[in-house]
């Protein structure tokens, strides 16, 4: 399953290279770079939802929630201790640049849409302003790292907290 | 006889073509129409006509119509239009370069309330592309704003026909969607009870060739929204069938709530 990212992302950028678009040697180190980037962040939140359910804790990644809309949203993270509610909702946005306000939106609409209770955006390398102003006025929290494989720690954290306090 | 996309005339373009966009306003004596018909019918050929009455009791007639003659004039056709006694008044508008827009009428009005005409693909488009950009979420606002427009629309009509003759007709009401344009709308009561199941082929939502969406889900929203406001209680809407899934015609079943 996993490896379907890594042939999708090779099969553009082979489309674009027959295209003429790019050079195959920055392809390949781009493709090869963002692929693993995205294969550990995905198996890092599996490990961060295994780790977290052997302490009781009803946690999914990936997971699917349906919204009060009917339509199904997939998450990077999801702890639903109520099996039709997610309490906390976490989600990743991988970028080479700073990351705009319409991955912020995405973002809101899919919380919005499921009605967590805390939504986490873990984003690297970081929000650029607007959209930053933008996650605090729809009450996300933000989570930012140059380096991606750091933001699993972070979330793991962030969701613990919330899970001891309670906190809405 | 098999129904038809109404035809209506805001635009014509045929090159080469004098095209005339005739405008009468006929008083309210019989036989005014035929009678302007038969003066102008040695003059121009008429592509597209539609006539409809006014408050005050008289009637407009606009018509689009290409010149039997190159040398015809707009002034020529209006001065024998004015000969008659059924006209009040007349405008006739020439064309440029074979392209005729109407630029007479300011909108469009369906029993008494203001409409906007748009190309049901560009709708389409729209929302393929807030689905591109949103994902998901794209696809639960777009049920959102379906479920609006849909209640807004139930709650208009009860106040114009009444609750009870929208509750006792709504599904006589589909009509009013086909001939809108919408698609061809069909409902009926069940599977089981309190259920109601909504047929919808030709579908504006999915009308767009190649569309990357996986359903209707504007559709979906304003068949709840409707529900809902038709029959006082909230209904659960889920999309049984899609053409964007591969299937001939959408379904959409309605469910009451718990």
């Amino acid at each position: 399953m996993r490896f379907r990212y890594l042939i999708l992302v090779l099969s553009v950028q082979l489309g674009l290279i027959v295209l003429g678009t790019l050079t195959l040697h920055s392809s390949l180190i781009s493709s090869f770079v963002s692929s693993a980037v995205l294969l550990e962040s995905v198996s890092g939140f599996e490990a961060m939802a295994s780790d977290l359910s052997k302490k009781g804790a009803k946690a999914h990644a990936p997971a699917s929630i349906v919204g009060k809309s009917g339509v199904k949203h997939e998450f990077a993270f999801a702890l639903m201790p109520d099996s039709t509610k997610a309490k906390v909702v976490v989600d990743t946005e991988l970028s080479v640049k700073d990351v705009d306000e319409m991955k912020v939106l995405k973002f809101y609409v899919k919380v919005f849409d499921v009605d967590s209770e805390k939504a986490i955006l873990c984003v690297s390398p970081r929000l650029n302003e607007r959209a930053a102003n933008l996650a605090k006025e729809y009450g996300i929290s933000v989570l930012e790292d140059d380096v991606p494989k750091k933001l699993i720690a972070k979330a793991a954290q962030a969701v613990k907290e919330i899970m001891s306090t309670g906190a809405k | 006889m098999k129904g038809e996309k109404h035809r209506i005339f805001p635009v014509h373009y045929d090159p080469g073509k004098v095209l005339f966009h005739v405008i009468v306003k006929l008083s309210d004596a019989p036989g005014s129409y035929s009678s302007v018909l038969d003066l102008i019918r040695t003059k121009v050929n008429l592509i597209g006509t539609s006539t409809y009455t006014l408050s005050d009791g008289t009637a407009i007639f606009s018509g689009f119509a290409e010149a039997l003659s190159p040398k015809e004039t707009a002034e020529k056709i209006r001065q024998l239009i004015l000969r008659s006694n059924a006209a009040i008044d007349a405008d006739v508008r020439e064309g440029k370069d074979g392209l005729l827009i109407d630029t007479f009428h300011t909108g469009f009005a369906v029993d008494s309330a203001d409409y906007v005409l748009m190309r049901r693909g560009g709708l389409a488009h729209v929302f393929i592309h807030i689905s591109k950009l949103l994902g998901s979420g794209g696809e639960a606002l777009l049920y959102d704003e379906g479920f609006t427009m849909g209640k807004w629309e139930a709650e208009t009509l009860a106040k114009r026909f009444g609750s009870e003759r929208v509750k006792n007709q709504a599904g006589a009401l589909t009509g009013f969607m086909t001939a809108q344009g919408w698609g061809e709308v069909d409902g009926k009561a069940g599977p089981a009870k309190g259920e109601m199941t909504v047929f919808v082929s030709d579908c504006f939502e999915c009308s767009m060739e190649n569309s990357p969406r996986k359903g209707c889900n504007f559709m979906r929203g304003y068949f709840a929204g409707a529900s809902n406001a038709i029959f006082g209680h909230e209904y659960g809407s889920k999309e049984t069938k899609c053409v964007l899934r591969g299937a001939k015609t959408c379904e959409f079943l309605l469910t009451p709530a718990k």
